[in-house]
């Protein structure tokens, strides 16, 4: 829409701002910067919390408390008790578990972990994604074959079911390359997401433009093209983020991935693995799985919220 | 009797910047078998003003304060008081609307008298004979409903499409026929056909009729009473002849003035001898055979001519869509192969170039394209497109004072445009900095596919001039693509009529539109909508027999050359 001190654009009448309530004058003022955005802000924010938790805890907290028989075994959250009457002290004040492990040091080095799983993957799917849809969107031909086949046929394999062979088979595994296995099955949706978008901007008039002025392709690919995807491959990796945390959790949850390291998921697998459910442990289950909700929300918020940056139809006055 | 009252009607969108008002303060009637034209341009409200009418505003825009009456309703008739339901029943049956692009409006998954059915079925239920009511609305707009009804739409051509919308529009006889620039899709020949079966329709059914377009001639040709609107404010109202022969707002002057007439008063100034390009002993470029062919269609036949770069010159491909002219174009920016021939600029093929000296010819080589909102790249203020290619080619001399030089020299203020986002301007300013730029190059030959075909009117004729000075004032050779004979008219030197990839007529302007000898190159110029009250535009009838001339013209038509040009030499035979 044309813009008032925009004396160059006048072909539609100018706008009004009179007779506008302060409130829609606010919401107004949030279309002029896109990433003022509250569903972004609420989403960045509860994962800075789960981040602010790490560091914090670190700081106040001591993490060697997530070592079997730290402290007292099976203590409910201060201000509870547990099955035998007894009420839960300061000392641990989200409870223990039955190997006597301190639940809110579990957490502390627990919910980064699963976050750090997640990001990884997610960065190396997306560079993967973006090399090969660069790749196969601008070259074309038997490449773009041979790439659009293979992402094809790598999405309809079900990832759990050969994380589940191949942890089985690993036995004890790393976070990190837990997260490379995961990012084996995170590159396939960039990829055709990307190649996609190259393809029609390819025969967009900016890039012929650029042809045009004697741009190399790796011009027209970095400095043309790859600015107007951002948008795209923001929301494209939060996504991946997303499914990466699910698939880790998930095999995490049923005794795979790492042994040694605490993560939340591992922690879930124990409680179930020890009967917390029958033994009225809620606290063991509970608050891993709440925060495993913060952050699940916090990757949708920022989902959400980017894609009205990107796309300006779905922000309402 | 009126068919339609709009009064006072004010129609405002708000949005980010604050409300805008698209429409302020329009009053109008259209009386029974009327037709009213809405001329303006983009922007200006006039499709805002006449969905107000059918109450399908595009979100989030309202009609704030004003009354629409329709005057066949009973009881209460203003429509903007209607319920939803009523309003249903409203649409179509007493107003209908022709959409713009017919590609589009039309269900790919249904067969055309289907089509009918559905529009006659939503709004009289059940009935038995809809056989008949398609067939009878498909033979008002001459298609035949044995064979087109059964017809999906892919299976039809564009103007083929365009007259289905009219029948669709027409089978329930509505009041008021509202067509928004229902031809701006076609071609001349096809959009003299569909407003010729529009207006008979119109006619035979006795409806108001508001046509909504920004072309002057067309409106001249096709309606009675012409409403002017600019920035959402009716400026002018009157019968076309009194708008065309004596308008009274500056504006409807300025649109009126920016039709540029064959024959008539040109819109360039005449310059003094214009600057001489280098000499070469070699033509500056040269098609030798060049053929394109994509799959089983020959987009180019085999062609062959040589371009002197001495003498600037300004050389014209017209031809309508499909025609082969824009695949010439790519051809000579070397962008797609020539599956036969060769392209040769200054006596090398330019498909078999070193990477230097690719970098050479493309600094020599610029191009104006068709769609400036495309041209720049969102992500980046307009400079980026200006400096780049400057210091790509590693070109002497300050990118910002030649970057202002040359905004300066197309006519542009530069400290309005530069350094603002492409989206921030308007087509006309954009079509100008990419002149600009090729101006800041400075290379021999610029190839100008159809710029000014999606830009204002009232623009047009300043581009040009803007694109002719690069020829009279810098030397540059050109080669002007375009569907426009009055332009070309105006700005070549040279001009080759193309159809289905052959020369059909060539020669100086002069010659070839002034006094057309093909039977192509004359279907095309009688088919332009003149804004010209005397000169008409003939009947449907007229419209048919052209289509049948075409149809003799066939797939392999002669060449008629209608003289030379110092400098320019076209392959012959």
């Amino acid at each position: 829409m044309s813009d008032p001190t925009n004396a160059a654009a006048p072909e539609t009448a100018a706008p009004d701002m009179a007779g506008l309530t302060k409130r829609q004058l606010k919401r107004m003022k949030r279309f002029d910067n896109p990433w003022n955005n509250p569903k972004l802000i609420w989403g960045i924010t509860l994962l800075m919390g789960i981040i602010a938790l790490g560091i914090f805890g670190r700081i106040f907290w001591d993490t060697d408390l997530v070592f079997t028989g730290a402290v007292l075994p099976s203590q409910a959250p201060v201000g509870f008790e547990n099955l035998r009457g007894q009420v839960g002290l300061a000392s641990s004040p989200l409870g223990t578990d039955v190997a006597g492990k301190d639940l809110l040091a579990l957490l502390i080095v627990g919910a980064p972990n699963s976050l750090y799983v997640g990001v990884l993957a997610s960065l190396i799917g997306m560079s993967l994604g973006i090399f090969l849809g660069f790749t196969a969107g601008y070259t074309g031909g038997r490449v773009d074959d041979v790439i659009r086949v293979g992402s094809d046929v790598m999405i309809t394999i079900p990832p759990l079911l050969i994380l589940v062979v191949v942890q089985a088979s690993f036995g004890d595994i790393t976070l990190t390359m837990m997260s490379l296995l995961i990012a084996a099955f995170v590159w396939q949706s960039p990829t055709r997401l990307i190649r996609a978008q190259v393809l029609s901007m390819r025969e967009s008039g900016y890039v012929q433009m650029a042809r045009l002025s004697g741009a190399s392709d790796r011009h027209i690919m970095f400095r043309e093209m790859l600015p107007n995807l951002v948008p795209y491959l923001f929301g494209s990796f939060i996504a991946n983020v997303t499914t990466s945390i699910v698939t880790a959790v998930g095999l995490e949850v049923l005794g795979l991935g790492p042994q040694r390291v605490p993560t939340l998921g591992r922690v879930i697998y124990d409680a179930i693995d020890s009967a917390a459910l029958t033994r009225d442990m809620w606290w063991w289950w509970g608050f891993p799985t709440i925060l495993l909700m913060v952050m699940f929300i916090g990757l949708l918020l920022i989902n959400l919220g980017l894609d009205e940056v990107s796309n300006p139809r779905l922000r309402r006055l | 009797m009126s068919v339609l009252d709009i009064k006072n009607i004010h129609i405002d969108f708000p949005t980010s910047k604050g409300v805008v008002h698209a429409v302020t303060d329009v009053t109008l009637s259209v009386e029974k078998g009327r037709r009213i034209g809405f001329i303006g341009e983009s922007g200006s409200g006039k499709t805002t003003t006449a969905l107000a009418a059918m109450r399908m505003l595009a979100n989030p825009g309202f009609v704030a304060s004003g009354e629409v009456h329709l005057n066949s309703l009973e009881g209460d008739t203003n429509v903007l008081h209607l319920d939803e339901e009523g309003m249903r029943r409203v649409r179509l049956r007493k107003i209908s609307y022709i959409p713009q692009g017919a590609m589009n409006s039309l269900n790919p998954v249904m067969r055309v008298e289907a089509q009918i059915w559905d529009a006659v079925v939503a709004h009289e239920g059940a009935v038995e004979d809809l056989q008949a009511r398609s067939d009878t609305a498909l033979e008002g707009v001459g298609l035949d409903p044995k064979v087109v009804g059964r017809l999906y739409p892919h299976e039809l051509s564009g103007g083929m499409k365009q007259r289905v919308c009219i029948a669709i529009g027409t089978c329930l006889t509505p009041d008021l026929i509202i067509a928004d620039e229902p031809t701006s899709a076609l071609d001349v020949i096809t959009q003299r056909h569909v407003m010729q079966t529009l207006r008979e329709m119109q006619a035979k059914i006795g409806a108001g009729l508001i046509l909504i377009g920004h072309d002057m001639g067309l409106m001249a040709q096709s309606v009675d009473d012409i409403a002017v609107l600019k920035k959402g404010v009716l400026v002018e109202f009157g019968p076309v002849r009194q708008i065309i022969e004596n308008p009274e707002h500056p504006y409807t002057k300025e649109l009126i003035s920016s039709v540029p007439l064959v024959g008539g008063e040109s819109f360039l100034h005449a310059q003094a001898a214009p600057p001489k390009g280098e000499k070469l002993d070699v033509p500056l470029l040269e098609l030798d055979g060049v053929s394109k062919v994509y799959g089983s269609v020959t987009a180019l036949h085999p062609m062959s001519f040589a371009l002197d770069g001495e003498e600037p010159k300004i050389i014209s491909i017209v031809g309508q869509s499909g025609s082969g002219k824009s695949t010439m174009g790519s051809l000579m920016l070397g962008f797609n192969d020539p599956t036969a021939g060769a392209v040769r600029f200054k006596g090398d093929d330019i498909n078999r170039m070193t990477a230097g000296e690719r970098l050479e010819f493309r600094k020599q080589v610029q191009a104006v394209f068709q769609d400036p909102y495309a041209c720049f790249n969102p992500f980046y203020r307009v400079n980026h497109a200006l400096k780049f290619p400057f210091e790509n080619f590693g070109m002497q001399g300050d990118v910002e004072v030649e970057m202002h030089k040359a905004c300066e020299a197309v006519g542009l203020d530069p400290s309005l445009v530069l350094g603002r986002y492409p989206h921030q301007l308007s087509g006309g300013q954009r079509q100008r900095l990419i002149v600009a730029r090729a101006l800041m190059l400075s290379p021999k030959l610029l190839i100008a596919d159809e710029p000014v075909s999606m830009v204002d009117a009232s623009l047009r004729a300043t581009i040009l001039a803007n694109i002719h000075d690069l020829k009279d004032k810098h030397g540059i050779s050109i080669i002007y693509i375009t569907h426009d004979l009055a332009t070309a008219y105006h700005v070549s030197d040279y001009v080759m009529v193309l159809y289905h990839g052959h020369v059909v007529e060539a020669g100086p302007p002069k010659e070839v539109i002034g006094d057309p000898q093909h039977a192509y190159t004359r279907l095309l110029i009688d088919s332009i909508p003149w804004p010209d009250l005397d000169r008409d535009w003939g009947d449907a009838g007229d419209a048919r027999a052209a289509l049948d001339v075409l149809a003799e013209i066939g797939g392999t038509p002669e060449t008629v050359y209608r003289g030379d040009i110092p400098g320019f030499t076209l392959g012959q035979g």
